[in-house]
């Protein structure tokens, strides 16, 4: 708590902003980095967060509708019981993995139609979003094609500028780059198992760089859009 | 009657994966949650997708829960409401009118949930009565319905300059009374 103290005012009111959800997404992002070194601004961000929690004292609670925590269950833990495919791969799970491949093989000649099988592996989505929705950009992965999905909704990049798409894995302190966005709004983008990997609960990020990408490997211009990415 | 102790508990045993623990920590907190998501989005079906994502990712980060001393109620809340905020944000187009909103200064506590942690709903209150003319209602609007600076400079019609300082001051003020 002694380092709280000495958090000066303008980290105050930065922390303030961030518990607010006030912060440009730049602004958020590098706040975000100073979090994860810094003992003292989290604890004022504490403060804050736990002050403001209680205006939502003032709403009112309201049942889901029952629906909703069967979708969500279903998104989550893939109930065998409904999906064949599913309990097939469970099935699978318990024989050992050249004997599982072989089998797997089998059953993708014999079984029809195959699209039953679902691949094992999460889809998973982001929204990055400019704070005054300048550029809005919809990133998608499904893991039976294995690549990134994107759309962007609004937006172009500045003359002479490129958009550069990054991923901050959760807790990581660097982003990795994904690649330069081509100017087709539709696009898909290669990523790798370790990308993959990194999506869960990580955040993906846009930045304005020159022709060809960021040379340094880092965002070297403005991040302009920023997005949670959300496992489906 | 679930405790903040029988809260955190669960919280603990979902961060180990255990369907069970998350189950009930749903069945126990959703209704909140979807409160929240509804008081931001202000659109059903934008609310159930957001108290979606919410408990995905609480699912995901319960194992982090702990790590920074905040309370149950206030990391579920707070990581529902930064969701709901992103949605709102997406948004290409806001559905709602700000002039149309009702005034959030007047809107008070319920008698339940006045009753509610009724010390620190004090002290923010509080804390909030000190601020000059206004800045509590652009708290307030930040903080429950996830205003933008923009959308503060509109309504109290000034440069978003000087709502961004007023708004600092305040929150440097804020500060400085809730850890008094």
């Amino acid at each position: 708590m002694t380092t709280a103290e000495e958090t000066n005012g303008d980290d105050i009111a930065l922390a303030g902003e961030y518990a607010l959800h006030l912060l440009a997404p730049a602004e958020r992002l590098a706040f975000e980095r100073r979090l994860s070194r810094e003992t003292g601004l989290r604890d004022v961000l504490r403060d804050f967060e736990e002050g403001f929690v209680t205006l939502a004292d003032e709403i009112a609670p309201e049942r889901p509708p029952r629906r909703l925590k069967r979708q969500l269950e279903a998104r989550l833990f893939a109930d065998p019981e409904k999906t064949g495919g599913l309990w097939l791969w469970s099935a699978l799970a318990f024989v050992s993995g050249a004997v599982a491949a072989l089998i797997l093989a089998a059953i993708l000649f014999v079984a029809v139609p195959v699209t039953n099988l679902t691949p094992p592996g999460a889809s998973y989505q982001a929204e990055l979003v400019a704070e005054d929705r300048s550029l809005v950009v919809r990133a998608r992965y499904e893991p039976q094609d294995g690549r990134l999905s994107i759309t962007r909704l609004a937006g172009t990049a500045a003359p002479g500028r490129v958009f550069e798409l990054w991923l901050i894995a959760e807790g990581a302190d660097a982003p990795v780059s994904l690649g330069v966005l081509p100017q087709n709004p539709i696009a898909a983008i290669d990523v790798s198992a370790e990308i993959v990997a990194a999506l869960e609960a990580g955040t993906l990020a846009i930045s304005d760089e020159p022709p060809g990408g960021s040379p340094t490997g880092a965002p070297t211009g403005t991040v302009l859009a920023v997005g949670a990415v959300i496992t489906l | 009657m679930t405790t903040t102790a029988d809260i955190e508990d669960m919280i603990a045993r979902v961060g180990l994966g255990d369907r069970k623990a998350f189950s009930a920590l749903y069945d126990a907190t959703s209704a909140k949650l979807f409160g929240v998501c509804l008081r931001i989005l202000n659109n059903r079906a934008e609310a159930e997708d957001a108290l979606q994502d919410a408990f995905v990712r609480i699912w995901q980060k319960a194992d982090s829960y702990g790590a920074n001393g905040y309370s149950p109620m206030t990391w579920l809340i707070t990581l529902t409401r930064n969701l709901a905020i992103d949605k709102v944000r997406a948004r290409k187009a806001p559905t709602g009118n700000i002039e149309e909103m009702p005034d959030i200064g007047d809107s008070g506590p319920t008698p339940e949930a006045a009753a509610v942690a009724a010390s620190e709903r004090r002290r923010i209150d509080v804390c909030l009565e000190e601020l000059d003319d206004g800045k509590a209602g652009a708290v307030r609007g930040a903080y429950l319905e996830g205003d933008t600076y923009q959308e503060l400079a509109d309504r109290y019609d000034v440069p978003l300059n000087t709502m961004r300082t007023w708004l600092r001051r305040s929150l440097q003020k804020l500060k400085d009374c809730l850890t008094r």
